[in-house]
């Protein structure tokens, strides 16, 4: 028999929020391990929208909102296992490209498609195809990249930030690999981008790479990389799922080490690597369990799956700014923060906004009977039915004080409103902290 | 846009706090890494996420700081405005020198034409688009800082601005450089001392222990709303920061924001209105300037503009973002309330340059040194540092070379610290950096400063903080001597000069206006046959205080006709009111001159007596013996002193003082004062004096030798304002007839730890025996106590310094006060052991110590 705590646990890290019908599914799976094959059973991701249309040059603004959209509900309603979206949301704060430096909708969709598609999938198939796509190419500059005037922008960052870190390569090595990328650059226009290999503009000279010799291509760049720093790039990989999953604090688990190498081993299969950090003990440490902050596109889901607003009539887009995480604009090319990037009176001002915005909406819907779960019930049955709502588990001491503070002074209050109640509360259940933790 | 987005705005305080408290052994035992591969990870870690553990078990406690203790600025408070041109600023096409050849032929394609530029003089001209930035120069208010970079530049983006916002240049970016400065405020910080506009705070805003607030440029909808309903649901949501949750620190950490998100919106509601109509910079700067405008308390402002990465299409992209900073600046000072202009400094940083070869694409790449601007009223307009050379040993730059730095930037921040905002700048920088002589003057309430000095061109190299290194021990002069000693004749205090009204200052020094003491000046004040004080007195005690200096810089009071010393009486930093007691002996004429180092200074002096050849009293030195603690109850009741209060401490007859004595020498210090005030001692039962003893600023520990006659065996001791706490301890007593007699001394140095043999020797928990007797005019024998001026300097912890005799134990006493990173300096008597020597004795971490002796007892 599954812990269910931890089962719900573990829906929230790889499935944004715990769906019931998740629960009861995987309370039914005879080993921790099978539950998790299950989350991990991703489908092969459906074609993009028909409604993205690249050919529209003229309006990148309404392709950006509906894109948005249509991202913020596959995370929160449209996709059978979520933590495909969760997985292609990984790869894109890895990976970065931005969508108003690229400003080029097929370009972006395509990359973030190529994410998904190979979300769980082989690490080195996708790091070759990222680095060939003109999302990339346009991004770091390779596009510009030539044997007459070399461009380091992508060289450089693929080692510093992509696959091995300052200090495992030299300068040397990065202007090798410059030259190794010199040719790959792009053809057409706004929505037609694709990669082209302009073979007058590429060295084909010998290049010394990481001690290799030879007439290297760009994509050999990343061959040599892999084989001959593969444990470095693995831990790297496999230390930043741990961020992602687990908690960015804390010693890391020594397993990581052999769970990259294990990641080498199986010729880089991301599946594997995860599964195994989901398998691990400390993964259900209480340290692990309250480690981890959800960020504002984590957040911004699990309220919308948790009230059935689609990202349509919450446009999402309006407030992921000032949260500080918008989709398709990583604040610059190492992605985002974790935590305490997000703990800071300005961006939980945004929450609030949001959740404020939210609650108005479930009220003027009826959503729900407010007469039976708040205004008519004791204050004890209110406070739990809201946090029932929100799936804010037991409550901390603290939360259920203020909770009950404000319940009770608000209907002792001589200008008190029942519809203030239901609002109020709703507004302090969003913005618990138990719902920002992950 | 056409150019490259990888600028890091955001460098997050996890991140920050895990770097912070990953040590190397602790990286290669549990996770098997070696010391390189941590420095790997840095990179990574501010870059990619936080890949490394925090093993710090109480990370995060400054994330939920109170927000309650909002208040309007201290009246000499200055005010930073940071402003990050995120991405490497193009310095070349920003300050551009256009008459080096070299610029018109590494940047054909990008170079901008001279007849385009606003021109500086013959080698530089300013961005076109820097127009309000030129008038603003027209008028001498904005320092160009030039060359600014570090040692070993790093070209990532990442490391390098890391490395800028820490202030360590090749170091572990654990903290920035305000945020420690922040840090060294302790209980003074709160949400409004340090705010960044946007929505996530950059690590140089990110201390050890404290953290700057975020504030958003739209302002904040939650948290500002008067309805009732609302305020009671804030009130619930309050209460979630009550106390621990028991859930672990994220969960506190949550709870603790949200609170401090309603706190501030409350508070900073007004800012929003009218809405702000303008955008980018010159929105978050006109917020900053209406935060200032509203007084509440804020001391650092921080925005950013982005980004600069102009790897491609430079012209038409680096155009844009100069105007945007144009506006922006613009906006700020067309917004900023002039009541604050005379105190309010922007200044701009970018991570790095770049390179002086612009590339095939009319872009340029990651580079070294920049030029950076200081901007504000109280700021000496000019070019400060030198331009790096677009030559490398005469030959041309080769495609990827680079200029080499001139100014190391910690010197900039430096003097943002020491001229501008207050606080040790080693303490905040690992290390002393010198000062870029940039600023009019400290900050000042009220109102801009319009006079204009011409700027200089060329960088001045500025002394460290603290006394000039002083001569060698045992250059005092003899002469004016009394050989035989003198008595002390103690008389209520009296003030003798005021150079704020004019006071007491001669003719052709301002008498009767009033004028401070300029740099490296002197003036003459008359003791001896004047003011009641007979004609015959050999040596005055003074208590003199240092106002509104415009710049750290020091004080030395010595005889009137003789060489000044190389010592100091006391030291400031810009904007203190210091006062220190000081015995000195009179030259010529029965006066005494008073020498300013830097800057300028009011100067106020108070005679509290003076020594004749054949007088009253004679001293007898005691070892130092507490009689007052208000802390504890001792001497006096238990529990602060109030505002406006006076407490009565009975002095002789107690604690080896004679009860036939009549003088009596006090250390006095007031510590966690509420208020900003002073306290002044005097005989209990005599009209109060208009003199102060002591000066002090909220949550100030500061002691002061006082030489107080007493009244009925006691003194009255009162406090101005706020409530503090009182400490006094005994250090002698005059009597009568028998005691020992005072020889008072031109100043000599008889110990400097920093330069002493040759090297710096800082003084740690073991305590330093000095030799007074025999050196610096003080005879070999008979010597029963020596008045020293000790100055504590570059102390690396908060403390104090106890100076007492050789062969015995320190005494629960303190002589004078150390902050971390400050200069502090007080009056010491001190008995000498029986070897002659006097012990020093230093609380915590390590400190620098000088001595000069001005007098010394016998008999």
């Amino acid at each position: 028999m599954l812990d269910q705590a931890q089962i719900t646990y573990l829906l929230r890290r790889t499935e944004y929020v715990a769906r019931s019908a998740r629960v009861t599914a995987l309370m039914a799976m005879p080993t921790l391990a099978a539950a998790i094959d299950d989350i991990l059973a991703v489908p092969v991701p459906p074609a993009l929208p028909t409604q993205i249309d690249h050919t529209d040059t003229t309006d990148q603004w309404s392709q950006y909102v509906f894109t948005q959209q249509w991202w913020f509900d596959l995370m929160a309603f449209d996709s059978p296992r979520p933590i495909q979206e969760k997985m292609t949301f990984f790869w894109h704060g890895h990976f970065t490209s931005e969508w108003w430096k690229i400003n080029d909708t097929l370009s972006m969709t395509t990359q973030n498609q190529l994410y998904r598609v190979n979300a769980l999938g082989n690490f080195a198939t996708l790091a070759q195809a990222m680095a060939l796509q003109p999302a990339m190419l346009r991004y770091l500059d390779n596009a510009d990249n030539t044997k007459s005037s070399p461009n380091q922008n992508f060289a450089r960052e693929l080692m510093e930030l992509f696959l091995l870190g300052v200090g495992n390569y030299s300068e040397d090595d990065v202007v090798a690999a410059a030259r190794a990328w010199t040719g790959h650059t792009i053809s057409g226009s706004t929505g037609t981008y694709a990669h082209l290999f302009k073979s007058a503009n590429h060295d084909t000279g010998s290049k010394t790479f990481l001690g290799q010799t030879g007439n290297w291509d760009g994509p050999d760049i990343i061959t040599i990389i892999l084989n001959t720093k593969s444990q470095i790039v693995a831990r790297f990989i496999v230390g930043e799922l741990w961020s992602y999953f687990a908690t960015p604090v804390g010693p890391q688990p020594l397993a990581l080490d052999v769970i990259a190498a294990a990641f080498v081993m199986s010729g880089w299969d991301i599946k594997g690597a995860v599964k195994a950090i989901l398998l691990l003990p400390e993964f259900y440490l209480p340290a692990t369990m309250q480690g981890l902050v959800r960020t504002p596109v984590d957040w911004i889901v699990a309220v919308m799956a948790l009230t059935g607003y689609r990202g349509a009539k919450v446009n999402p887009q309006w407030y992921t700014d000032g949260m500080g995480q918008t989709p398709f604009v990583p604040p610059n090319v190492s992605g985002w923060h974790p935590n305490g990037a997000w703990i800071n009176t300005s961006s939980m001002g945004a929450r609030a906004d949001f959740a404020g915005d939210i609650v108005n909406q479930l009220r003027n819907d009826a959503a729900y009977n407010w007469d039976t779960l708040i205004v008519n019930a004791t204050v004890a049955n209110a406070v739990g039915s809201v946090a029932t709502l929100f799936a804010l588990g037991s409550l901390s001491a603290t939360t259920l004080a203020g909770m009950t503070s404000y319940l009770v002074a608000e209907r002792g209050a001589s200008d008190r409103n029942d519809w203030w109640q239901a609002t109020n509360l709703l507004q302090m259940a969003l913005l618990a902290p138990e719902m920002h933790l992950a | 846009m056409t150019f490259s987005n990888r600028y890091n705005r955001e460098i997050s305080a996890s991140d920050a706090r895990a770097l912070l408290s990953v040590r190397d052994d602790s990286i290669s035992t549990s996770n098997g890494l070696n010391r390189r591969r941590f420095l790997q990870m840095i990179g990574l870690g501010l870059g990619g996420g936080a890949l490394l553990g925090n093993v710090m078990p109480s990370f995060l406690p400054h994330d939920w700081r109170e927000a309650f203790g909002a208040g309007p600025l201290g009246p000499t408070d200055g005010v930073l405005v940071i402003v990050g041109m995120y991405g490497g600023n193009d310095g070349l096409n920003t300050v551009v020198p256009y008459a080096d050849p070299k610029y018109q032929a590494y940047r054909s394609n990008i170079a901008i034409p001279q007849d385009q530029l606003h021109i500086i003089d013959a080698n530089i001209g300013l961005h076109p688009n820097l127009s309000f930035v030129k008038s603003m120069y027209d008028q001498q208010q904005v320092a160009i800082v030039r060359g600014l970079g570090y040692p070993n530049p790093d070209y990532s983006h990442f490391n390098s601005m890391a490395y800028w916002m820490s202030g360590r240049p090749n170091g572990v970016a654990s903290s920035g450089w305000i945020g420690r400065w922040m840090d060294g405020m302790g209980s003074r910080a709160d949400l409004y001392t340090v705010a960044t506009i946007g929505s996530s705070v950059p690590l140089h805003l990110v201390g050890q222990s404290t953290k700057g607030t975020a504030i958003p440029a739209d302002g904040f909808n939650f948290g500002g709303s008067l309805e009732t309903t609302e305020e009671r649901m804030y009130a619930g949501i309050r209460g979630y920061s009550s106390a621990s949750a028991g859930r672990g620190p994220w969960h506190d950490a949550l709870a603790g924001a949200t609170r401090g998100t309603i706190d501030l919106a409350q508070k900073l509601a007004p800012v929003f209105t009218p809405p702000i109509t303008t955008d980018d910079l010159a929105k978050s700067l006109t917020v900053a300037a209406r935060l200032i405008n509203a007084d509440v308390g804020l001391r650092v402002l921080d925005a950013s503009l982005d980004p600069f990465d102009t790897h491609d299409g430079e012209p038409s992209a680096h155009g844009v973002k100069m105007q945007q900073l144009d506006d922006g600046i613009r906006a700020f000072f067309a917004t900023l309330d002039p009541k604050f202009a005379g105190r309010v400094t922007l200044m701009t940083f970018s991570e790095f340059g770049r390179t002086p070869w612009s590339n095939a694409s009319s872009g340029t790449d990651h580079g070294g040194p920049a030029p950076h601007f200081v901007i504000g009223a109280n700021v000496q307009g000019g070019l400060y540092g030198q331009q790096p050379s677009l030559t490398k040993a005469g030959a041309d730059l080769a495609r990827w070379d680079r200029d080499s730095f001139t100014t190391d930037f910690r010197t900039m921040y430096a003097t943002m610290i020491e001229g501008l905002l207050g606080g040790g700048s080693s303490t905040v920088l690992g290390g002393t950096f010198a000062t870029i002589p940039l600023f009019r003057a400290t900050p000042v309430d009220p109102g801009p400063t319009t006079t204009t000095v011409p700027g200089p061109t060329t960088i001045v190299p500025v002394t460290t903080p603290g006394t000039t290194p002083g001569t060698t021990p045992g250059g005092s002069a003899p002469g004016f001597g009394d050989p035989g000693g003198t008595d002390l004749v103690s008389i209520v205090p009296t003030r003798l000069l005021d150079t704020r009204s004019g006071m007491g200052m001669a003719m052709g020094m301002g008498m009767g206006m009033g004028a401070p003491i300029g740099a490296a000046s002197s003036i003459s004040l008359t003791i001896a046959g004047a003011n009641g004080i007979p004609a015959d007195a050999v040596a005055a005690v003074l208590n003199v205080t240092a106002v509104g200096a415009t710049s750290a810089s020091y004080l030395t009071v010595w005889p009137t006709g003789v060489d000044r010393p190389g010592t100091s009486s006391l030291n400031v930093r810009g904007g203190d009111v210091v006062p220190n007691l000081v015995i000195a002996k009179l030259g010529m004429g029965g006066s005494v001159d008073i020498y300013n180092n830097a800057g300028t200074v009011h100067c106020v002096v108070d005679i509290v007596g003076f020594f004749q050849t054949e007088a009253a009293s004679r001293f007898t030195s005691l070892a130092p013996s507490r009689i007052l603690d208000t802390r504890s109850g001792l001497g006096a009741p238990g529990g602060p002193v109030g505002q406006n209060s006076t407490i009565d401490v009975t002095v002789a007859g107690i604690a080896g003082v004679g009860s036939d004595a009549d003088t009596v020498v006090l250390n006095v210090t007031v510590t966690q004062p509420t208020g900003e005030g002073y306290v002044t001692v005097w005989p209990n039962g005599a009209p109060m004096p208009t003199a102060s003893n002591l000066n002090f600023v909220p949550g100030q520990t500061v002691p002061n030798l006082v030489i107080a006659k007493l009244g009925n065996g006691k003194v009255s001791i009162y406090n101005s304002s706020g409530a503090t706490h009182l400490i006094a301890d005994v250090l002698g007593s005059f009597r009568a007839g028998s005691g020992s007699r005072l020889t008072s001394l031109s100043p000599a140095r008889l110990l400097d730890t920093r330069t002493d043999g040759g090297s710096s020797n800082p003084v740690s928990q073991t305590p330093i025996a000095l030799s007074v007797v025999g050196r610096g005019g003080v005879p070999a024998v008979g010597v029963t106590a020596v008045v020293l001026n000790v100055t504590a300097t570059d102390g690396t912890r908060d403390g104090y310094v106890t100076v007492y005799p050789t062969g015995q134990d320190a005494p629960t006493a303190s002589n004078l006060n150390t902050s971390a990173g400050q200069t502090r300096a007080n009056l010491v008597i001190a008995k000498v052991g029986s070897d002659g020597a006097v012990a020093m004795y230093n609380s915590a971490g390590a400190i620098h110590l000088l001595a000069d002796v001005v007098g010394y007892f016998t008999g």
